[in-house]
């Protein structure tokens, strides 16, 4: 693996989780079938206000049976590189640190904002604070797939 | 049902239009139309009033730099002042600051003392002089840099309040007690609550006057007339018409009738030495038939009384929602809204406006506009909000946030050496947007803006790079450029703070040897702290990302990451949990067939259905239950979590700690929580309801 410079590092860092921004919490809203696509087959830990999710097919099957419209505003967002070089298990084993890029990285990515749920506009947002680890995607198949997945999350109202 | 309407039809007394009919003085209306209109801000040099208008005692002089031990006397004076104010006819309209310096990220500092000076006859009363005095010496002892200067500067009675860069906040601060022209001057952080600025608005001169009793003891006699306490109704409707503010000459200059309104409250205020008490003697109060066209010159009422229930403002003269706009943030109880003829009222959007500004209200203009059991609905949420996740080996976590608060507040040098190392990561940043917790004024972020890492906002990559602060050193650097912090005391108020932590794989190896990497815990704290913003103490939420791994640091472990988000004070109502007083003796089976049996109390109306595979009260869904990714050891785990918190009733977190505290042997865990329960050492939160 070719050492990255810190640069290459940062743009890779902060441009994957602006891509989850981006794409998780529209799809929440509007394209609830999408949403088990977001996470690593098996999780480490998914957690909703302390309530333990097994895993993203859970998760979508929540929020398209469970949830009303729900309307997230993300106010501020920030990530950090976990591991340079995540240890991805493969099909056919751990992948060797020669095969590695530099999007071979797990990141911790933390937002904040706010959220209402239901149609009611009257109701006041509530402040929510969520936090997401990334782990590049396993999967060989190179076509139509995301490069990070979600290891874990945990999601939180806080105001 | 209780409603305004039976109160009123209950008959005269106690109704919220209480009084019977008044003849309606046509000369004497009220016009309270706010003094921030007539008013506006002086600028520096502008015509202050003239000294020598009071009674010139001088005493100004010398006082003690910290008010607020101070109050009898500073009430006693208020009181003076409003009996000047309205026998003074020569009084101009005052310069009283509506708002606090909004959108202006200056700092504002009330300086007192100098209209006794020597330059205070000077045709500007000395405040030229004072401004050039207080800029001389805030650059005395610096050599370089900027020149400092005083941005903005007007005068509110015997104040010269003056505005500064918040960098210059210690620097002017420090001009306390300073020697100008013969007198001491007094240099305070600027309060900008409208007592404050009644205070400093009337208050030129000190003592007390006879006639000063006597404007007390009228307002007093006026307000108890107006009071019905078996309705805790106060009626401060036609006031124009009143005889006895007639007769003491209210309403005869404009000076005096826009000072009268925080007059009368204050002296409302002075009748109370109980906050509680105060807050709890008026539900309603009625400002009807006031010709009112803004809600400005009644503001006070919303400090007064925040909780009121019920408001009447009919046969008012508001126009549109503007008219009301100072209200907008205030009365979060209020249920009870009459705005009957007003224009407002004919206004597209009056309903919607008024519900969303005022979340609990039911009753608009007499007409029911939200249930209570709408009201109860909007709080729930579509996930039930359950005790923290709290899975942690060996107590590594609780060890060490226990640790981390403390010495960030006390010893950041100390904390960062004993356990961020060369490779550790630290970012921050601001969400200034955040919802805040009611009626909270935010303040600035200006400590921190500079080093915010939103990427949101932060898009360039040079910039991305160099708001990473990565190694010790760094962080510590940073650290020390940031504001000095005091976090609750966890043990002490363990509810202000939401704590969740699970195990994460996949980390580096510092030491190099295990290509799949080591294990470690991602910690996740929500919190407040408190600051000293120059010298006024601010109080801001924090949420806050620790993933820690086995390390060279203190107990074996370093900091890798670490992402702090700040964000206005949000309290802590948002992560009690719903589910709080349920039965402990109950087994988790048992409970959790309960609530499915239990029918589910929400109205068909609000989408806010209750997910019934996350409704089990205490436990989670999933909790105890293997799950793709779970190891077996945790699934047992779990299940013994469970088991000690049903025998026990403590909390699932409590439970944890019990097993891991006792090697996981349930038998020894339960002896021990017997000795700590007999010895009284367990908290109250260890329980899931009071034992």
């Amino acid at each position: 693996m070719a050492t990255a410079t810190e640069d290459v590092l940062t743009k890779v860092s902060t441009e994957a989780a602006t891509e989850l921004i981006n794409s998780f919490y529209p799809a929440l809203k509007n394209d609830r079938n999408s949403i088990a696509s977001f996470y690593l087959p098996t999780p480490t830990s998914i957690l909703f206000n302390g309530n333990t999710v097994a895993d993203g097919a859970a998760v979508q099957d929540i929020f398209l049976n469970q949830m009303p419209e729900a309307f997230y505003e993300v106010q501020s967002f920030d990530c950090q590189i976990i591991n340079r070089a995540y240890p991805t298990t493969t099909t056919t084993g751990l992948k060797p640190t020669t095969e590695m890029t530099v999007k071979d990285m797990s990141i911790l990515v933390m937002a904040s904002g706010n959220v209402r749920y239901g149609e009611n506009r009257d109701l006041l947002p509530r402040g929510f604070s969520e936090t997401f680890v990334l782990v590049p995607n396993p999967s060989s198949d190179r076509k139509r797939r995301r490069d990070w997945l979600i290891q874990s999350q945990n999601f939180r109202l806080v105001v | 049902m209780k409603t305004m309407k039976s109160r009123r039809s209950g008959g005269d007394r106690g109704g919220i239009r209480k009084r019977g009919p008044t003849r309606t003085d046509r000369d004497g209306d009220m016009d309270m139309d706010g003094p921030g209109a007539r008013g506006g801000k002086r600028g520096r040099g502008g015509p202050s009033r003239p000294t020598g208008s009071g009674s010139g005692s001088g005493a100004g002089a010398g006082r003690p730099a910290r008010s607020g031990g101070d109050r009898p006397q500073a009430r006693d004076k208020t009181l003076d002042a409003i009996q000047r104010a309205i026998t003074n006819t020569r009084d101009q309209a005052n310069i009283r600051q509506g708002k606090n310096n909004a959108a202006s990220n200056l700092e504002s500092f009330s300086v007192r003392g100098w209209k006794t000076s020597k330059v205070s006859s000077h045709r500007d009363g000395g405040v030229e002089n004072l401004i050039a005095f207080l800029e001389r010496r805030m650059n005395a002892h610096s050599k370089s840099g900027p020149r400092a200067r005083v941005t903005k500067s007007r005068v509110e009675g015997d104040s010269l309040v003056v505005s500064v860069r918040p960098e210059l906040a210690d620097r002017m601060l420090r001009l306390n007690e300073s020697l100008f022209a013969g007198i001491h001057l007094v240099v305070e952080p600027y309060d900008a609550s409208s007592s404050a600025a009644l205070d400093r608005e009337l208050g030129t001169t000190s003592g007390t006057s006879p006639s000063t009793a006597d404007t007390k003891s009228k307002m007093t006699m006026i307000l108890s007339k107006r009071y019905y306490p078996d309705t805790k109704l106060l009626d401060l409707s036609k006031l124009s018409s009143d005889p006895d503010l007639v007769a003491m000459g209210i309403f005869n200059q404009t000076s005096t009738e826009s000072k009268f309104f925080p007059a009368l409250m204050k002296v409302w205020e002075m009748g109370f030495t109980n906050t509680a008490q105060r807050r709890e003697a008026v539900e309603s109060v009625s400002l009807a038939h006031n010709q009112l066209t803004a809600v400005t010159a009644v503001t006070t009422l919303s400090q007064t009384f925040p909780d009121i229930k019920n408001l009447d403002l009919s046969h008012n003269n508001l126009k549109d929602y503007r008219s009301m706009s100072a209200w907008r943030w205030k009365f979060r109880n209020l249920e009870f809204l009459d705005l009957t003829e007003n224009p407002f009222s004919a206004e597209p959007n009056f309903k919607e406006t008024l519900m969303k500004w005022f979340p609990k209200l039911q009753t608009l203009n007499n007409v029911i506009v939200r249930t209570a059991e709408e009201i109860a609905a909007q709080k729930k949420t579509p996930i039930p909000v359950q005790a923290p996740h709290f899975q942690d080996d060996g107590q590594i976590a609780e060890n060490f946030i226990r640790a981390f608060f403390t010495r960030y507040d006390t010893n950041r040098d100390e904390l960062v050496k004993s356990v961020y190392d060369h490779q550790s990561e630290f970012t921050i940043n601001v969400n200034t947007s955040a919802p805040k917790a009611q009626q909270t004024e935010s303040a600035g972020w200006d400590p921190y803006i500079k080093k915010s890492r939103n990427l949101l906002k932060i898009n360039h990559l040079p910039a991305r790079m160099s708001r990473v602060y990565k190694g010790a050193e760094k962080v510590l650097e940073l650290w020390k450029s940031l504001p000095e912090t005091r976090h609750p005391d966890m043990t002490a108020h363990p509810e202000e703070y939401l704590i969740e932590c699970h195990p994460v794989p996949g980390l580096p190896d510092p030491t190099g040897q295990s290509p799949t990497g080591v294990g470690g815990l991602m910690i996740m704290v929500h919190g407040k702290f408190e600051e000293s913003v120059g010298g006024k103490v601010e109080t801001r939420s924090f949420d806050r990302t620790f993933v820690i791994g086995p390390g060279g640091g203190m107990g074996g472990i370093r900091v890798i990451n670490d992402i702090l988000c700040l964000r206005a004070y949000g309290g802590h109502e948002a992560w009690s949990p719903e589910n709080q007083a349920i039965p402990y003796a109950v087994a988790p089976a048992a409970t959790a067939a309960a609530a499915a049996a239990a029918p589910v109390a929400v109205p068909a109306a609000v989408p806010a259905p209750v997910p019934a595979p996350l409704a089990q009260p205490g436990i989670p869904h999933g909790y105890g239950a293997p799950a793709p990714g779970k190891t077996d050891a945790q699934v047992q785990q779990e299940q013994l979590v469970a088991q000690m918190s049903a025998k026990s009733g403590m909390t699932l977190q409590f439970s944890e700690m019990a097993l891991s505290g006792n090697g996981w042997n349930l038998d020894a865990a339960w002896k021990n929580f017997e000795e700590l329960k007999a010895s009284g050492t367990l908290p109250a939160t260890a329980f899931l309801s009071p034992a």
